[in-house]
């Protein structure tokens, strides 16, 4: 339990080496498979997540929601899968109640961003193979799909990206003992500037590795890129006090603006390629 | 038998066709290719970091797989009758179990305990376990083994027969295996060297490969290797050769260079069966029932003289195993 926290009031460094507001390397590729209609592949820190889209292409009559009152819409299918390698452990995970949690959040969320009423009764479906777990599983799921979406021309309103953000928590501390408005603006500094009296700070961190996710209080938030920074989906699925919340979202919204960079980035060296490749 | 993959569609006079120009001598196959070709393939090892082995392989059709091995440490089911002898002389038998190596394989769509994946997992495991060499290799010492799960992932939707891209990816996987070395006493409990640079491959320089299991198909006397869909639809008959590289040690005593090492056979049910009947005008009263067809679906079996020739096709020195077996070899190297 103390893992972080013992060493992280000290140096400020995570247990990687990062500084509380770094991401870790995000690595993606897109059209990774041209049998697809649209594919990417995505890796946050070690999190390897492979997405395939097919579609939008005309559903299987009866199938679940596809009945009379969906015609102005179009289905979408999201299928997980976690290969069992993918953890420290071998695992088999057959649909466990995590899994179908976790596809219908995402279902959830790219029914808000992609543009369904295009596509008036016919079928899209995602399918994201998991290829190595180390923490923001959802995230990386809901990046990856971004991606995949983006390749196979599905028009979407914007980005819509995620990232997670954890809070460091003392074991002793079940509450902050400051008022929230006074935590210093740079949340680092707060430990320092306690003039010795550690017990009572706690930071936001961004974009959990796997170690300190099974330790800390996380939340996943996805966002529409752009101004609005509109929360599409928010996931706390730990105990943490209440006055944490807002700031770890804030942290979280934060990241997410640089994850959209980053994602951009990908998609315009693609795309310039493609140009240029005729 | 094997739970045929999707059908191609193809109306019976292109099945027709497609069957004639197979059937001539040489063959004149739909993309151009000499009967004994394969076609191209991009493949790498090594790919994810977590894992004892992994590769992933791409076909040229945009198939795709990933395979993931991981070993781990499991305590052996004590056997009291048999370790009797084993102590006596010193020298324990290394004896491994078909139990220690378990395979899944993850097809989109399937569900993991359907027909077409549980069936593919079997021959696959088959063919492995038929090189007992390699269970052998799992034993660390009379209490502990290692067990080996290897998952395969099939990336795209199975537009042909999935065997031998799984078979490939399978075997590249395993060549790329390494197990943390052993640094405690082999009879203690067993504690491993952390450096994992360290580790042993699970098939070492000195020992065969893991086998690689090739579909040939027969139409008429014609032998084409590596099959596609369209080919699969009109074939007489399938057959999947699992084949391993022969041993170093067979491959420095004798001349020339010694054939590979046939580990097992298994004849498929080719989808050509489930091909309609074609007719060019109403059937002819009186006639036989397999003239005026522009397309019957192939009945019957595979002649010993025709199997033999399929074999030789496979295994002999310079034949397709050796020229897949080398090719993987360059991947891993």
């Amino acid at each position: 339990m103390p893992l972080d926290t013992s060493s992280y009031s000290l140096a400020l460094l995570r247990l990687d080496g990062r500084r509380w507001n770094e991401l870790r390397r995000i690595h993606a590729q897109i059209s990774t498979q041209p049998s697809a209609d649209g594919s990417s592949y995505l890796e946050m820190g070690n999190t390897k997540v492979i997405c395939i889209v097919s579609g939008p292409a005309e559903g299987k009559r009866g199938a679940g929601a596809g009945g009379g009152g969906e015609r102005d819409q179009s289905n979408i299918v999201v299928e997980i899968s976690v290969a069992g390698f993918s953890g420290v452990d071998r695992k088999r995970r057959r649909n466990d109640r995590r899994t179908t949690e976790l596809q219908h959040t995402i279902t959830q969320a790219l029914q808000a961003t992609v543009y369904t009423s295009h596509y008036g009764g016919s079928t899209i479906t995602i399918s994201l193979h998991v290829l190595a777990q180390d923490g923001a599983l959802l995230a990386a799921c809901i990046n990856a799909a971004t991606l995949a979406l983006i390749d196979a021309g599905v028009p979407m309103s914007d980005y819509l990206v995620a990232c997670t953000a954890g809070s460091t928590t003392h074991a002793s501390a079940s509450a902050p003992q400051k008022p929230v408005g006074q935590q210093a603006s740079i949340p680092g500094l707060s430990s320092l500037s306690g003039g010795g009296n550690f017990e009572d700070t706690d930071d936001p961190l961004l974009d959990l590795n796997g170690l300190e996710e099974q330790e800390l209080p996380f939340l996943t938030v996805a966002t529409l890129g752009g101004e609005r920074d509109a929360v599409v989906v928010c996931l706390l699925e730990t105990r943490v006090h209440a006055a944490r919340v807002e700031e770890m979202l804030a942290v979280g919204v934060d990241g997410c603006k640089r994850v959209r960079e980053i994602l951009d980035g990908v998609v315009r060296v693609h795309g310039r390629r493609m140009v240029e490749g005729g | 038998m094997a739970p045929s993959a999707t059908q191609t569609l193809l109306s019976p006079a292109e099945l027709s066709y497609i069957h004639h120009s197979l059937s001539l001598s040489p063959p004149i196959r739909p993309d151009g290719r000499s009967p004994t070709e394969f076609r191209p393939l991009f493949a790498e090892t090594d790919i994810l970091p977590n894992t004892n082995g992994s590769a992933r392989v791409c076909f040229a059709d945009g198939s795709e797989a990933i395979a993931g091995v991981k070993a781990e440490v499991e305590r052996s089911i004590a056997r009291p009758g048999l370790d009797i002898s084993a102590d006596d002389d010193g020298e324990e038998e290394r004896h491994g179990e078909n139990a220690w190596v378990e395979m899944s394989i993850e097809i989109p769509g399937h569900r993991d305990d359907d027909a077409l994946p549980v069936f593919l997992a079997a021959m696959l495991t088959e063919a492995l376990l038929a090189d007992s060499e390699l269970k052998d290799r799992l034993w660390i010492n009379r209490r502990f083994h290692w067990k080996l799960y290897i998952d395969i992932l099939l990336l795209s939707p199975p537009s042909s027969y999935p065997l031998p891209l799984l078979s490939l990816t399978t075997h590249l996987s395993l060549l790329s295996t390494h197990l943390p070395a052993l640094i405690s006493d082999p009879a203690d409990d067993p504690l491993f060297n952390d450096d994992w640079h360290s580790a042993t491959p699970l098939y070492p320089p000195s020992s065969s490969t893991p086998p690689v299991t090739l579909l040939v198909t027969t139409i008429g006397e014609t032998i084409l290797l590596d099959p596609t869909p369209e080919e699969l639809a009109v074939a007489d008959a399938v057959l999947a050769l699992s084949v391993a590289a022969p041993l170093p040690s067979k491959a420095k005593k004798g001349k020339g260079n010694p054939q590979a090492r046939l580990l097992a056979i298994r004849t498929l049910d080719p989808p050509s069966r489930l091909t309609p009947l074609g007719t060019t005008a109403g059937p002819t009263e009186g006639a036989p029932p397999r003239t005026g067809m522009a397309w019957a679906p192939p009945q019957g079996g595979l002649k010993r003289e025709l199997l033999s020739r399929v074999i030789k096709a496979v295994v002999a020195p310079g034949g397709g195993a050796e020229e897949v077996l080398a090719g993987l070899a360059g991947v891993v190297a």
